[in-house]
């Protein structure tokens, strides 16, 4: 067994005596947690959506309704059992008991329903209201019972809850109220943490919940969350001992690969779903013949890129559902990786191809696109690389203003959400501006199907047709890297990308 | 002398004035409407529009420059969009942070400086001269994020002397807050002292060169109280200019440093209100940045007339 692998098992085994009995887990003790970016706030009206950052601290202070097991199910948090309508489209959760928001006020269905419509009030202009689109109510009969109104089916309604984000994240409606704007940076739930102190920029401290629900928990007396912007110094403050567990991607290869080797750090890493994609403009000659879009896509060695850009520690995806996702398909009609067959292509369609790609301005959005850029010259495609800052690219994105442009679709424990988005005729974020019926039926059809052998069908079927259609490409599975002390252990699986240590003890 | 002071202060109104309309300009220019990224993905052009008329964002340039003079005025300088927090709290949370580590790393680079150029000037030609004068340039080609990383790998990972990252509040712990900023000074102050050095080794040659350091001389006083007493002084005119204008674009913050060290500087506020289009922010830092730079520069005038005699007595 590899290095590596051998580290997985370890980290695999560790999250596995969380999930049991408080018994061979210590009590007490301070864990510093190095996050990428300072956190903006909690209020959802305020931040519009949580970066993985948040989640992080999101995971500690707030809850949600329902959590994943080890195996990315759906399993019991804040509710304690569900049921659907037959045709999927109204939800009902019981809701635990005797749960208190660190205020002292209760947990119930009128919270989980005022928070709800909080968001989703056109009058608060929410950034976050995008993300509920489709749900379109929420009812409280009675103080225990949540019942969700959606506008279209979904067969996998509660795991799409299990996020620590802007939308599944339970706040203190009295709390809201009573602190208005202040809310923000004094955010109030019913999770295993209760926020201290909070010095903007620097760190926030979080101390033990002692009236938590889930007795025998949290293991630890306090988390210290900071804010560590520059990948080098954050792995030396890890190897220095001022934090235990920091968060890491494969852009940092180097380090991963040096804590590999150092037996007093452990490597945590989660094959997510999902993948590192680019979406092209259909409408746009000449990426508008489907010849040339298919060359772009053959022209790709992704082995080759991943060497370049991760020391090869980045995986190639060859479909938008990856290692990580349920959807395991024999046949997603992936194009192969043939330059030849590439310039051929390119030969054929005869007039010069030239196009522009729209990249981040930072130094890993410049090497991404030096590496295309050289990969298609190879095959005669011409691709003139423009870098905007973060802020840019979300307006370009919804406006249609890119020739091709790079996007992302997270690690999720369904694919529905994230697909329909992408794909469906309509959508806002249906980037490549094409629009095709059987698509949208395999689409539709996927959400309202329970058997999950048949809902694999359809989004083989997609994957099929995205691919032969090129109209979207992906570059690299998602793999999520934690790197922390040996001693740190009961974080489990990063699924989304957030470093979960609720559960977490030091040995 | 009180009429001196009232007039610095009166130039002080039209260079804040400037630089504030100036950067509100600038920032109106910057492209990603605000409006979008507000909204996100549910951006469509009605919702955008009504956004920016509900934001004032839809007002002629100067209308809604006069709109923000007017708040500041009376006190308000507004809260930011994404945190909520007023931009007086933001800055005053973070200016201790920026001062401290401008007048460490100032005091530094000066500390290392001076000590090395009287011996360069003194010895000027020599070996030693040499030595140091190609030691200084090739500091200044070493990029300061590079030095940064040196020193945490050396003093904070391999030796362990000092923390890698983060600050600690003087309140709260004085010995663990000038330890904190041991680091970060040493990197700032190794990309001053090269020019500092420089500069006053220059002066300090043709100061030395004088008649009355040779009268000096004669009379048979200590080499020490010489350099020290009566050269230094008048050579220091330039040095003094230097660090004012230092100290200056130090309260802007040292972006580089603060994220690498991860200080909640002026620094870090500042780009992140650019990236995140977080104008009231923006606006706000800017103008106490341009308030403390006006005001250096006014310490600096009077550090004039305090050094140099012919100055005060030429003058008034």
């Amino acid at each position: 067994m590899t290095k590596g692998a051998r580290l997985l098992v370890l980290a695999a085994a560790a999250a596995m005596f969380a999930a049991g009995p408080a018994m061979a887990q210590k009590q007490g003790g301070t864990l510093t947690v190095g996050l990428e970016l300072d956190i903006p706030g909690f209020d959802p009206l305020k931040v519009g959506v949580y970066d993985t950052s948040a989640n992080i601290a999101a995971s500690l202070i707030l809850e949600t309704l329902v959590g994943l097991d080890e195996n990315g199910k759906a399993k019991p948090k804040l509710a304690l059992s569900w049921s659907s309508s037959d045709d999927f489209r109204t939800w009902t959760f019981k809701l635990r008991p005797d749960v208190k928001f660190h205020d002292g006020t209760p947990f119930n269905a009128e919270a989980v329903k005022w928070n709800f419509d909080r968001q989703k009030d056109p009058k608060n202009n929410c950034r976050c209201a995008f993300y509920i689109a489709n749900l379109l109510s929420v009812d409280a009969p009675d103080d225990l019972t949540v019942i969700y109104h959606l506008k279209d089916p979904a067969v996998n309604f509660p795991v799409l809850l299990t996020r620590p984000d802007q939308n599944s994240s339970i706040h203190s409606p009295a709390a809201i109220q009573a602190k208005g704007d202040d809310y923000n940076r004094n955010p109030i739930g019913t999770g295993p943490f209760i926020v201290k102190s909070w010095t903007a920029g620097d760190r926030m401290v979080l101390e033990r919940n002692p009236s938590y629900w889930n007795k025998g928990y949290p293991h630890l007396d306090r988390v210290v969350l900071r804010p560590l912007p520059d990948s080098q110094s954050r792995f030396a403050s890890l190897k220095a001992g001022e934090t235990d567990i920091v968060w890491a991607d494969e852009f940092e290869a180097d380090n991963i690969v040096r804590a590999q080797k150092d037996p007093t750090l452990q490597v945590l890493s989660y094959a997510g779903s999902g993948a590192a994609v680019n979406a092209i403009n259909t409408k746009v000659p000449p990426l508008d013949d489907v010849r040339v879009r298919q060359a772009l896509v053959m022209a790709l060695d992704r082995k080759k890129i991943s060497q370049a850009l991760t020391n090869g520690l980045a995986r190639p995806a060859t479909n938008p559902y990856g290692d990580g996702s349920w959807v395991k398909c024999k046949d997603d009609g992936a194009l192969p990786e043939d330059p030849a067959k590439a310039a051929a292509l390119i030969k054929e369609y005869g007039k010069p191809v030239s196009f522009k790609m729209l990249f981040t301005a930072t130094p890993r959005g410049r090497a991404n696109g030096q590496v295309l850029q050289q990969l298609w010259k190879n095959v005669g495609a011409n691709m003139e690389i423009e870098q905007v800052d973060q802020a840019t690219f979300p307006p370009r994105a919804f406006q249609r203003k890119f020739d091709i442009i790079g996007w992302r679709i997270v690690d999720f424990p369904d694919p529905d959400v994230q697909m329909y988005a992408n794909f469906h005729t309509g959508s806002p974020v249906a980037l490549a501006n094409y629009s095709n019926p059987e698509l949208d039926k395999l689409l539709e059809h996927a959400r309202v199907t329970p058997d999950e052998a048949k809902r694999t069908e359809d989004y083989c079927a997609i994957s099929r047709i995205i691919n032969q259609e090129a109209i979207w490409f992906w570059t690299f599975q998602n793999t999520y890297y934690a790197v922390a002390k040996a001693k740190v252990k009961g974080v489990p699986k990063l699924f989304g990308g957030v470093i979960n240590v609720s559960d977490a003890w030091l040995e | 002398m009180a009429r001196f002071v009232g007039r610095k202060l009166l130039h002080l109104l039209p260079v804040l004035l400037a630089v504030t309309l100036l950067t509100f300009l600038i920032a109106s220019l910057l492209p990603g409407d605000l409006a979008y990224t507000i909204l996100g993905d549910q951006a469509t052009p009605e919702k955008v529009a009504a956004l920016r008329a509900q934001m004032g964002l839809d007002l002629p340039i100067w209308q809604r420059y006069l709109h923000w003079l007017w708040d500041v005025l009376q006190g308000d300088f507004g809260r930011s969009f994404r945190t909520g927090e007023t931009v007086l709290a933001a800055v005053a949370d973070r200016l201790p942070v920026s001062i401290e580590l401008m007048l460490m790393a100032e005091g530094l680079g000066l500390l290392i400086g001076i000590p090395l150029a009287i011996l360069c000037a003194v010895r000027s030609g020599g070996a030693v001269d040499r030595f140091l004068t190609g030691l200084a340039f090739g500091k200044l080609s070493l990029p300061s994020f590079m030095v940064a990383i040196l020193l945490i790998y050396l003093f904070a990972v391999t030796l362990g002397w000092l923390p890698a990252t983060g600050w600690v509040p003087f309140t709260e712990d004085p010995i663990g807050n000038l330890r904190s900023f041991v680091l970060p000074a040493l990197t700032l102050a190794f990309a001053e002292w090269p020019v500092l050095m420089r500069v006053l080794r220059s002066d300090m040659i043709a100061t030395l060169q004088e008649d009355y350091i040779a009268m000096a001389k004669a009379k048979g006083l200590h080499p020490a109280r010489i350099l020290l007493v009566h050269a230094l002084k008048p050579s220091s005119l330039t040095l003094v200019t230097v660090t004012g204008i230092n100290i200056g674009r130090l309260i802007g913050g040292a972006l580089i440093v603060e994220t690498i060290f991860a200080l909640p500087g002026i620094g870090r506020l500042l780009v992140g209100a650019i990236y995140a289009r977080d104008f009231i922010i923006l606006q706000g830092v800017v103008l106490f940045v341009a308030i403390g730079f006006v005001l250096v520069n006014f310490v600096v005038d009077m550090l004039y007339a305090v050094l140099d005699p012919r100055i005060r007595h030429g003058r008034a």
